[in-house]
């Protein structure tokens, strides 16, 4: 590689990086934290969970992560009479050629929108988070590779609880991290109501980044400096998780490594060569709040548990 | 590594002193060596070549030793089998076995000698190790390879550390001191070899052998008294008391070991005083004339009215003696007694025995005789030093009539020959005459170099009494004692303020002797009874001991645990922390959970009027940066600058 290949695979894709963030926060209008976190999942190599009221925004945030990142995309509308086969593609038999071929199911795209995801069946719930783990799909006894990188954002709505399949806690942590959009500010909303229609202006959206620079960008998210303190902090939040009294089970070690992880990613989505606790402080509840299951007698939500766990443990 | 070698070298030095010649040469060429390995990178020696030399210095020692088994065979052999090892130490595990290994051989001293100069030395050594074993641990897991290159040693920094963690552990130290439970037998007769090179005051007089400890400073014996220091003319120590004569040599009689046939009493002027009486592996044990009883189990007094213990003194000893000086000794002579005192060697002296007869001759009265010749002393030009000439086959002769000039021994002999010439029955006393009067002390200190030797006449109607014919010759020596007398240094050291030290250094030592080495079994037994602890057997003592422990290690446990908590670990921490706390003293407190950037906003929001928020904010970004991020030296020097010199308005 020329010293000018080397500059400019590493300068390039930083400038985009920062140039997708501004695309898709000029579409989600004031959500930056949520726009942050998406790119966190993306650069950490996670899968996102969007859990909300339908309407807040959800899949426009989706589409516009999947533009800004270039590359392919797919939308997958969860229902409940969908198998396992309409998401990782059928082999079908060919006739001419007197063989099977496969036929690749809407999984196979850099970044996949499963809308909707509790109201599948838990058969095909699993069908799509066992692809999210291994990264790869296995039909008839064959191996499909997924592209790379490969990223999903899956959304689902808390409060509508009819012929729906939620998620177990178990499946949950397959999601690096989970959050929600909320309504946005009143300014914001009036803005929204003023602006065109956001389907027009995601169709107006170019691709700033694509597949190779994207892995480029995870590459040096994966090197940038975590300090002894900061990891120390990172392990006595992991043990507060652990000792605290309203929880069953705390963090488990692949989650502490996911936040050293996530923390990562954020500072460098956020320009940092370095990973700074607040990093850590901003992405710990959407990464631990969906892996910790408060006892129904604390009358705790998970949130509140996070916010605790953080107000207890000093920052050294 | 190199504090290794260090520790290894200032542990094995005070042994080196005392081991044979090649023995010594041989360990400090191994540390020559593994200096200069490390110095050079040299490759270490092959396998079988180690073996032959362990096996090698296994024989050398043996042989240095002839054969003997015992303690100075056993640390010789540590000693060399240590510096054996250092001929494998390459790795981190050999440096910290040789390192901790120190630590008992440095200890392995008290087991030859207990004197409190060690214990300085036992402490400065114990610094050195634990300095070593501080470096050993501050080597990285990558450099396990390459122990020999120091990685970046600050002696200083070492020494700190080093030096705190032995701090932690003095208070273990003396709860273990106090605690432990005592034998009230020493597990080994402790110090084999007190007397190392020394003589100290022997069981026979020749010529020249107490002349000899003149130059002797060590402490022989310290005294306290209950009434203040008696008059000096009763500081006459009593030790061997010497009956038989060969024409050279004084010895103690055959029947000195019997047991006294009438008891002192004990009347008005007797003295009371306790003895603290350094080894020096005799039996005899020191005390003014004449002693009473010593409380001391396992003491007698003997005929001649010494005090001797049943076996010698190996260790330091105290005990309490009651003298009664005005006693009237033997009021009859046995015949046998009579023959004995009088006894002389035949053939020898002619002059002597000559002037013996004229003097009895020339008076009836014996007291009358004596008089006579102490006045000849004086009057003559007999001379009162250090010389130690030889004398021949006419010792008495000699020195009467042609040599007058000699020490407390010529004259005591010469007088006895003299005397037992004139028909007076006499005998020879040897012991320790006055000492240093420690004002501050408040104790007597009387040193080898007080040696003294004097003389008993047994007188009709007054017993033995006590004659000393170097007080005619020179009252000096009596009042003030040898050194006084003794003109000009007696060795290189010798200046007025060596001497004032040396009596200063000897308060302290008597300290330690009365308080560390005296803390036996009794002792300790007393101690726990004002603590209203009485009758604890070895087992009661022993968990007692450990409660102790336990009570002083926890709360230097909770300590360590705390300090490790906050202390700093960078200067930029430090320089952090410092600005937090002055920035508290404002009422303006960091909470725990917040980080220094959300610190400095709260602040900044908290206190819109104040004119150096945003500065704080910066400061707290810079910090953020130096603290989180990877590590940058001039940007932390920065920030330890802006640190300092930031003021809250």
């Amino acid at each position: 590689m020329t010293e000018l290949a080397a500059a400019e695979s590493t300068e390039v894709p930083l400038a985009g990086l920062q140039r997708a963030r501004q695309t898709v926060n000029s579409i989600i209008v004031g959500k930056a934290e949520v726009v942050d976190l998406a790119f966190t999942a993306l650069l950490a190599g996670g899968h996102l969970l969007i859990e909300d009221l339908p309407g807040v925004g959800k899949t426009t945030l989706a589409q516009a992560m999947a533009l800004a990142a270039g590359g392919s995309w797919q939308r997958i509308q969860f229902t409940n009479d969908m198998l396992p086969a309409d998401i990782v593609g059928v082999s079908i038999f060919r006739r001419e050629n007197e063989q099977f071929e496969f036929r690749p199911g809407p999984i196979f795209a850099n970044l996949v929108l499963a809308d909707e995801i509790n109201r599948a069946t838990p058969r095909t719930q699993s069908a799509l988070l066992e692809a999210m783990a291994e990264g790869q799909v296995t039909v008839d006894g064959r191996t499909y590779p997924l592209p790379q990188p490969f990223f999903v954002i899956a959304t689902q709505n808390p409060l509508d609880m009819v012929g729906t399949y939620p998620l177990p806690d178990s499946q949950l942590d397959r999601f690096l991290l989970r959050t929600s959009i909320g309504y946005p500010g009143p300014a914001e909303e009036r803005r929204l109501l003023v602006e065109p229609d956001r389907r027009d202006l995601l169709a107006g959206l170019e691709a700033v980044l694509d597949p190779p620079r994207i892995m480029a960008l995870r590459q040096q998210a994966a090197e940038l400096h975590v300090s002894e303190p900061v990891l120390d902090y990172i392990q006595a939040l992991v043990a507060a998780s652990r000792s605290h009294a309203a929880v069953h089970s705390g963090l488990s070690t692949r989650a502490a490594l996911a936040l050293v992880q996530c923390a990562r990613a954020h500072a460098f989505v956020n320009g940092q060569d370095y990973c700074p606790p607040e990093s850590v402080k901003t992405i710990f509840p959407a990464l631990a709040a969906h892996r910790l299951q408060p006892v129904p007698e604390s009358g705790l939500s998970d949130s509140e548990v996070v916010r605790e766990i953080l107000s207890d443990v000093p920052v050294p | 590594m190199s504090w290794t070698l260090a520790a290894l070298f200032v542990a094995v030095l005070p042994h080196l002193l005392f081991m044979p010649a090649p023995v010594s040469i041989t360990i400090l060429a191994l540390l020559g060596w593994r200096a200069l390995a490390a110095w050079k990178a040299w490759r270490p020696l092959p396998g079988w070549l180690r073996l032959v030399l362990t096996l090698g210095l296994f024989a050398l020692v043996l042989v240095a030793y002839g054969g003997m088994w015992g303690r100075r065979t056993a640390t010789a052999l540590l000693c060399v089998m240590l510096a054996a090892k250092l001929t494998e130490m390459y790795r981190i595990r050999d440096l910290r076995l040789v390192a901790s290994v120190c630590f008992f051989l440095i200890a392995t001293q008290f087991l030859f000698s207990e004197r409190m100069i060690y214990l300085f030395y036992l402490a400065a050594g114990c610094l050195v190790a634990t300095m070593a074993l501080y470096q050993i641990q501050q080597i990285p897991p990558e450099r396990v390879e390459r122990i020999d290159r120091p990685v970046a040693p600050d002696p200083r920094l070492t020494a700190r550390a080093a030096g705190s963690m032995l701090a932690l552990a003095l208070p273990v130290a003396l709860i273990m001191f106090v605690l432990f439970p005592r034998l009230s037998e020493p597990l080994w007769g402790l110090p084999e070899q007190a007397m190392d090179g020394r003589t100290g005051l022997g069981d026979f007089m020749s010529p020249g052998s107490i002349a000899n400890l003149f130059i002797d400073d060590t402490p022989a014996f310290r005294a306290t008294f209950e009434d203040g220091l008696p008059d000096r003319q009763y500081l006459y120590w009593r030790g061997p008391v010497l009956w038989n004569f060969d024409g050279n040599t004084w010895r103690p009689g055959y029947h000195s070991d019997r047991p006294a046939e009438q008891p002192v009493p004990i009347t008005d002027n007797s003295i009371r005083y306790r003895i603290q009486l350094e080894p020096h592996e005799r039996r005899w044990l020191l005390g003014l004339d004449h002693p009473v009883r010593s409380s001391l189990p396992e003491s007698s007094v003997t005929s001649d009215h010494v005090l001797v213990s049943r076996h010698p003194v190996t260790g330091l000893v105290q005990y309490d003696v009651i003298s009664t000086p005005d006693f009237f000794d033997t009021p009859v002579l046995t015949s046998f007694q009579r023959r004995l005192a009088l006894s002389l060697p035949e053939g020898r002296n002619p002059r002597t025995l000559a002037l013996g007869a004229e003097l009895r001759e020339r008076y009836g009265d014996d007291r009358e005789l004596i008089a006579s010749v102490l006045r000849w002393f004086s009057e003559e030009a007999f001379y009162y030093n250090l010389s130690t000439a030889p004398l021949g086959r006419h010792g008495a002769d000699e020195f009467l009539f042609d040599l007058r000039t000699g020490y407390c021994e010529y004259y005591a002999s010469a007088f006895a020959v003299l005397m037992r010439a004139a028909g007076i029955p006499t005998r020879v006393v040897t012991g320790y005459q006055g000492g240093f009067w420690h004002e501050s002390g408040g104790y007597l200190l009387v040193r080898q170099g007080d040696a003294h030797a004097w003389n008993e006449v047994w007188l009709e109607g007054l017993g033995w009494t006590r004659v000393d014919p170097t007080s005619a010759v020179s009252p000096l020596r009596i009042e003030q004692g040898a050194r006084s007398v003794v003109s000009g240094g007696r060795f290189l050291l010798d200046w007025p303020w060596v001497r004032d030290m040396l009596n200063r250094y000897d308060r302290l030592q008597h300290i330690w002797n009365n308080w560390v080495l005296g803390f036996n079994a009794d002792r300790q037994r007393n101690f726990l009874k004002r603590l209203g602890l009485p009758d604890l057997n070895t087992l009661s003592i022993a968990m007692l001991m450990l409660a102790g422990l336990a009570l002083v290690i926890a709360p230097i446990f909770l300590v360590l645990l705390k300090v490790r908590e906050t202390r700093p670990t960078s200067a930029a921490q430090r320089a952090w922390m410092n600005l937090l706390r002055r920035l508290r003293r404002r009422g303006l407190r960091k909470l725990p959970q917040e980080t220094p950037d959300e610190f400095a906003r709260r602040i900044a929001a908290e206190q819109q009027t104040a004119s150096a928020a945003p500065a704080l904010l910066e400061l707290a970004q810079l910090y953020s940066r130096v603290h989180y991020g990877p590590p940058r030296q001039e940007m932390s020097e920065e920030f330890i600058d802006r640190a300092r010199r930031f003021s809250w308005r």
